[in-house]
């Protein structure tokens, strides 16, 4: 339905605006000023929201093609980076954000910080290119065998 | 920390409103993969609804002239087409859905084909379909529109064929 595709896509995009701002306080950008743990506070909370709101939208949508949605390679290379961003989250959040207090304003976000932002970027471009590729690949699946009860002489 | 102003809330509102209430357009992105300029009126029988939410698929039979059987490969298993029209959501207001064509449905559509393959084509932006009674074929030659009873989804009538 086209109401809860425009769900999707604007839950998406916020899911991403917000990762973004993160993400780029990790790179130093527009500067340090900013303490980390106000934006994460501040923005992830609403990517969480939005990212429950998308992907309940996106079942919604997966759930009356699932057969055609597996078997296409975007859907899959999709499924794959979202996973890959939430390692590279969990990891973040595991391990480099546990010593935030040393980098938290006025001074630069550690490597592994900075590369940690760095790759979320460049995944969730990834996930949004591969999301807008399904729908120009879906295409039509012949491979669904035939309903064997149809009579077809009349 | 900072708050969100009231004018950025209510216009941020206001868009999600718009997104939630706007009517689907009707209008289409490029037919540019089909060959417009072809049109094929065919008639078959379903054997499958894609109800996909931009585009349902119906993947159907298409008969002979004689409207007895279908048409068949070398193995003599049905051959198998499939045209693309608006969207599911659309397409059940007008009538076509899972539940109003299930398979063994005998319908009549003009179609143009992909530019790839004949066995794929879209409605496109016009054209009515028709579907025949229940197990009741048009004459040979003839289509869903010729057999009383059938019921027309769309205006115009069938497409006139070309190529």
């Amino acid at each position: 339905m086209p109401v809860i595709e425009a769900i999707h896509v604007l839950a998406g995009a916020t899911v991403f605006g917000t990762i973004l701002i993160v993400d780029l306080r990790l790179l130093g950008f527009p500067d340090t000023r900013r303490p980390v743990t106000r934006v994460c506070s501040e923005m992830l909370r609403i990517t969480w929201i939005a990212f429950a709101v998308s992907l309940t939208a996106g079942a919604l949508m997966f759930s009356a093609n699932a057969h055609t949605y597996v078997g296409n390679t975007a859907f899959r290379l999709k499924m794959l980076a979202l996973l890959g961003a939430g390692v590279n989250m969990a990891l973040f959040h595991a391990f480099t954000f546990r010593n935030v207090k040393a980098w938290d304003q006025n001074a630069p976000a550690p490597l592994a910080a900075r590369i940690a932002g760095a790759t979320s970027i460049l995944i969730w471009v990834c996930v949004i290119f591969l999301a807008r590729w399904i729908g120009f690949t879906k295409g039509f699946d012949f491979k669904i065998p035939v309903n064997t009860h149809i009579n077809f002489q009349f | 920390m900072s708050r969100v102003s009231p004018r950025a809330a209510a216009a941020l509102a206001a868009a999600v409103a718009a997104a939630l209430i706007a009517l689907p357009a009707r209008a289409h992105h490029s037919f540019g993969s089909y060959n417009m300029a072809v049109t094929r009126v065919v008639t078959g029988v379903v054997t499958r609804v894609n109800p996909d939410a931009n585009h349902l698929q119906i993947f159907f039979a298409p008969m002979q002239e004689n409207r007895k059987n279908v048409l068949r490969d070398d193995q003599g298993n049905p051959v198998i087409w499939a045209v693309e029209m608006g969207g599911s959501a659309q397409m059940a207001r007008e009538g076509v859905s899972v539940d109003s064509f299930p398979p063994g449905t005998i319908f009549s559509i003009g179609l143009h084909p992909l530019r790839t393959s004949n066995a794929v084509g879209t409605r496109g932006p016009s054209g009515a379909i028709y579907k025949c009674p229940w197990r009741k074929p048009p004459e040979p030659g003839k289509n869903c529109d010729s057999v009383p009873g059938s019921i027309e989804i769309g205006t115009g009538g069938l497409l006139k064929p070309t190529g």
